[in-house]
């Protein structure tokens, strides 16, 4: 941990960055975010299996923004999100230190966001057999079965928006459900608009979502809308080959071949 | 009790399908009334949200219909959509809206026919699965409370 | 506030025989925001359009419902309408009450109830509408004309001769089309080539004319007024500019044995070749397939012989991007191959021939030099019989449409046979006999009367050989279903006329449709019979449907001076209905988050990029912002964007929204 420590402040020091974001102890046996700006916090800086919040999130919030360029504390699904970011002209290698971090606390250094790519590579995104199983489970239901299984489970959905806020690729400046002209989805927790949210932004994630599962994990009631995400991604890698951030890709959904293939259009 | 009319809604494109369906008219080919047209300038710019607030409003059927691959007016927007839809059809699936209620089709401007029958094996899905109750119970909650 | 008023129109009976448009009009009256309601028998008549702008002045309308035909019929005639009496034209819009309601509904109660929701749908589109203006283009006053037959001949010669630039391109070594592989030409037998060939030399020379020969269309971009137009100019191994079309490579080649596409199989041409005597330009290509140097490596007999040096055995394919105003399509028809039918015997009796193979051997400058022989054995034929609609109005032959001109040239084909075997006897086995037209009737009457042409009228079943004969096996309905039989020496099929093999590539190129012939689609069969639904692309000849000379001719003219009419301006105006990148006060500037998707969705490339600048002109942030010059307003983006930053003017998202919560919400 000493030489993520040593990388930070000597970022600070030099003056290449001007703040860190990186996980510090929380809490009981928490961990929490921490943004330091003096070499002296990154003291605070640690990296163990707890550290599971995607801190790409805090790269296009404009608080952050405010504070300078920065270096971010990134094990693979923050360098997932980063690299989604990159293709979607959010960030660009300028911007932003790479502070690597593998799940055994190894550092690496990304010169750039190609590199990251190719890391990647050979990191690609895995569906857990935990939930495809779920997933398949879920597909079995009679349809009736299955919608009131989802409505029962958003019920308890408040709209407290966690999970937009949780997420690194959900940084537009107004999100489309604040929208009142048209209002595209009624502002009040009830069935109906909690689905059509939960709907939305799950389309909006449609082939950008790097199953980095920060909204689940964020979510106060515990609804497993990841699952949303996870299904789609197989429907992605099922209908259009493989799934995850490439820059010389276009997104699933701006992109086509004049071949995809389907089974219900008449 | 009064056979139940299903509402069916249907998207289709200015370029193609609006046409075929113009020419249904001018071959007088008759088809059922509980089908109705909102024109776009094309099936790409047909929203996934709008199919969705078509639900949220009571529809028990959507059509979804434009150029057949590769005739599109401009080009791609068709593609674009087949994408969007093959996205979209998989979510409405996972959450158990039932996806027998869109109906997507390419007609063009040349298959009156074939609009014809797009409208009419719809309305007979849609006759067969009954209102969409289901999702109106959901819907229902915004009116309970406006009533309140 | 809205004042929205709705015209409803009876359309004569067409809307009011299954509609209640009384009631339509009374319903729409109590919609809010409606201010007046009305309906009348022609809306689109001088007095209906009259009483719309009469009510806008009247009553102070700021929108404008008309409901009755579809848009895409009258849609510019009422914005027009509206215009006049200084209401924005694109404060209206139609509610489609006859295609898509009165004729495809019985009339009844739901029939009224639906003419009444799409009215009220429109009206609350109407209501969101916000005044729009055209969007200036300048034009590139030059045209494309695809196919070098006669359409594509008269086309381009009627461009030219307006003082407009004209781009000639045929797929073949010389123009000509079929035309020119006819002899002679009905009612008045006059000789085929003769009149063709002068307006081909006339291609040839005029100043404004570019000829691209043995080149086709690669790729078709832009719109109306500015195409961008790839050609493929096949590589002809020769140097045009050096080759003065002397004709000695042709003599000297050593591969003679090819079937002449000309000559339709029945005469033989070299592997270097110039497809006719007649052909403009008067120079040869080599058809690699068949050249022994392409296929073999070994030859170069035409180099060696060629007093100017023009081969060129390592000419490759060349792409040519040319800027156009308006692209002309004549590209023509094909005949079906009659192997389809296998009763009819054709490919396994020689002397089973189509009607374009009689051409040919009736042509002076065909295989026989106009000798009627017969291709077996080269004897005149003392009993031919005639078939025709050989796959015309035979749905099982996926032909059910009459071909138009075979009735025609069947009457001309047995009286040119009878004007050269005068012994001779001919039968036609006809449907019905189509000879509308002028003179048509009178010719076919000659044909019976004067030259004694046998009219059976009756299908033929099947001919089969027997001793050395072709035995025609037929029934006669007029003689209460007789069977006939005719020991035949030739048997001529008029083979149904299709389309090209490459129409329906090449209409998905061009973005034009085409029907399930593949024939290209005319914008309305009646009044638009020569635009195509893209704007700018026009239609001549057969390409559309089958059409016999003079009906091509007098489209080509009509396609050219559509032309014409586009060029007379130096701009056009294009209907505003693109799409736009939202602004918002700062700090926000604008909802879009610069993630351009919306960039790499657009068809158009119509998307770029855009920098907000503070006073120091630092840079705040980068959105998308929208050419309008390149974007043809599909909307594409509009669905893509997940913030609704971007929207189609004229399908916006709060227009389309409320048409939905209109259409699906009655009481």
């Amino acid at each position: 941990m000493s030489e993520l420590i040593k990388k930070a402040a000597a970022l600070l020091e030099s003056k290449s960055v001007q703040v860190v974001i990186g996980y510090g102890k929380g809490t009981g046996n928490r961990t929490r975010t921490i943004f330091a700006t003096q070499v002296t916090e990154c003291e605070n800086l640690i990296f163990d299996s707890r550290c599971v919040q995607n801190l790409a999130v805090y790269l296009t919030k404009l608080e952050i923004k405010k504070l300078g360029k920065p270096a971010i504390v990134a094990p693979v699904p923050v360098l997932r999100s980063i690299l989604q970011l990159a293709v979607e002209n959010q960030i660009t290698e300028s911007d932003l230190v790479i502070l690597g971090i593998t799940s055994e606390s190894e550092l690496i250094d990304f010169e750039s966001f190609a590199a990251i790519e190719t890391f990647l590579t050979t990191h690609k995104i895995e569906i857990e057999e935990k939930y495809t199983k779920t997933i398949d489970a879920i597909k079995a239901m009679p349809v009736a079965e299955r919608f009131a299984y989802w409505v029962k489970e958003l019920e308890s959905c408040f709209k407290c928006y966690a999970c937009r806020g949780a997420c690194p690729l959900c940084y537009c400046t107004r999100c489309t459900v604040d929208d009142n002209q048209p209002q595209w989805i009624s502002v009040a927790s009830h069935p109906l608009g909690n689905l059509e949210w939960h709907i939305m932004r799950a389309m909006h994630l449609a082939g950008r979502c790097t199953d980095c599962e920060a909204c689940y994990n964020a979510c106060p009631m515990g609804i497993p809308i990841h699952l949303l995400t996870k299904s789609m991604l197989q429907d992605v890698a099922d209908n259009f080959g493989s799934y995850g951030p490439s820059l010389d890709k276009q997104n699933t959904l701006s992109s086509f071949k004049p071949d995809d293939k389907e089974s219900f259009i008449r | 009790m009064t056979e139940f009319e299903p509402k069916i809604i249907a998207f289709v494109c200015n370029w193609c399908t609006y046409a075929g369906a113009d020419l249904t008219g001018t071959s007088r080919i008759k088809y059922a009334q509980n089908v109705k047209i909102i024109r776009f300038p094309c099936t790409g710019r047909i929203d996934f949200m709008l199919l969705l607030k078509s639900f949220g409003e009571g529809a028990d059927g959507i059509i979804v219909s434009g150029c057949h691959p590769n005739d599109c007016h401009y080009t791609s927007g068709n593609f674009h959509a087949r994408r969007r839809w093959i996205m979209f059809r998989g979510l409405l699936d996972m959450l158990g809206i039932d996806v027998r209620r869109i109906q997507y089709s390419w007609v063009s401007a040349a298959e009156g026919f074939k609009w014809a029958d797009i409208v009419n094996s719809t309305v007979n899905t849609i006759r067969e699965l009954g209102p969409y109750t289901e999702y109106e119970k959901v819907a229902g909650y915004l009116e309970k409370e406006a009533n309140q | 506030m809205s004042k929205i008023g709705v015209f409803i129109c009876h359309c004569g009976e067409n809307i009011s025989a299954t509609v209640d448009v009384a009631r339509v009009a009374e319903a729409a009256g109590q919609l809010e925001g409606v201010a007046f309601s009305t309906d009348y028998k022609y809306m689109c008549s001088d007095p209906g359009q009259t009483m719309i702008k009469q009510a806008i002045k009247e009553n102070g309308l700021n929108g404008v419902v008309v409901g009755s035909c579809s848009p895409r019929m009258h849609e510019p005639t009422f914005r027009k309408a509206c215009q006049e009496a200084g209401l924005n034209p694109f404060m209206c819009e139609m509610a489609n009450l006859r295609e898509h309601c009165s004729w495809v509904h019985d009339k009844s109660e739901a029939t009224t109830q639906k003419a009444i929701d799409l009215v009220r749908t429109l009206v609350e589109k109407v209501k969101l509408n916000k005044p729009l203006f055209s969007i200036q283009v300048p034009v590139t006053k030059t045209a494309l004309v695809i196919g070098g037959g006669i359409a594509g001949i008269q086309a381009s010669l009627d461009i030219a001769s307006a003082g407009h630039q004209v781009i000639l391109v045929e797929k073949d070594p010389s123009i000509g089309g079929h035309m020119s592989q006819l002899s002679e030409t009905f009612p008045t037998l006059d000789c085929s080539q003769c009149i063709l060939t002068p307006r081909m030399v006339e291609v040839a020379q005029h100043p404004n004319i570019k000829l691209m020969t043995y080149a086709e269309l690669e790729k078709l971009e832009g719109s109306i007024g500015n195409f961008k137009a790839t050609i493929r100019k096949k590589a002809k191994s020769i140097d045009e500019d050096l080759c003065n079309g002397c004709g000695t490579c042709t003599t000297k080649c050593p591969t003679k044995k090819i079937p002449s596409e000309f000559n339709t199989g029945l005469g033989m041409r070299t592997a270097i070749y110039v497809p006719f005597p007649q052909a403009v330009p008067n120079k040869p290509v080599i058809d690699k397939e068949n050249c022994s140097y392409y296929q073999k490596g070994k030859c170069k007999v035409c180099e060696k012989v060629c007093p100017t040096g023009a081969i060129r055995f390592d000419q490759e394919d060349e792409l040519v991007e040319l800027e156009v105003g308006a692209v002309v399509i004549a590209t023509g028809f094909d005949i079906m191959q009659p192997s389809g039918f296998p009763e009819y015997g054709y490919g396994k009796y020689k002397d089973v021939i189509t009607g374009l193979q009689f051409e040919r051997l009736a042509s002076a400058s065909g295989p026989t030099l106009g000798e009627i022989r017969r291709p077996s054995d080269g004897k005149i034929p003392e009993k031919i019989v005639f078939v025709a609609c050989a796959g015309s109005r035979d749905p099982a032959k996926g032909v059910p449409y009459c071909s138009k001109i075979c009735c025609m040239y069947t009457a001309k084909h047995a009286m040119l046979y009878q004007h050269k075997v005068h012994h001779g006897k001919s039968y036609i086995f006809y449907m019905d006999i189509r000879a509308a037209g002028k003179n048509y009737e009178e010719f076919v009457r000659r044909a019976i009367v004067e030259d004694e042409v046998n009219y059976i009228r009756g299908r033929v079943s099947k001919v089969y050989e027997e001793n050395g004969k072709l035995i025609v096996k037929g029934v006669d309905t007029l003689l209460s279903a007789k069977p006939v039989e005719i020991e035949a020496d030739m048997v001529v099929l008029a083979s149904a006329a299709v389309a090209n093999p490459g129409a329906e590539a090449l209409a998905q190129k061009m973005h034009v449709s085409y029907d399930s012939y593949n024939f290209f689609s005319e914008a309305h069969p009646k009044l638009k019979p020569v635009e195509t639904n893209t704007a700018g692309i026009f239609l001549a000849g057969a390409c559309q449907a089958p059409k016999d000379i003079p009906e091509t001719v007098s489209q080509a003219s009509g396609a050219a001076s559509k032309v014409i009419i586009l060029f007379s301006k130096d701009e056009l105006s294009r209907d505003p209905l693109i799409a736009v990148v939202n602004r918002s006060p700062a700090p926000v500037f604008s909802t879009c988050v610069g993630c351009f998707m919306c960039a790499s969705a657009c068809p158009y490339q119509a998307i770029g990029e855009e920098l907000i600048t503070n006073r120091q002109g630092k840079v705040i942030k980068k959105v998308a912002k929208v050419n309008p010059g390149l974007c043809q307003g599909c909307g594409t983006c509009v669905a893509f964007c997940r913030s609704k930053s971007i929207d189609i003017q004229g399908y916006s998202n709060e227009q389309m929204c409320a048409e939905v919560i209109a259409l699906l919400n009655h009481e």
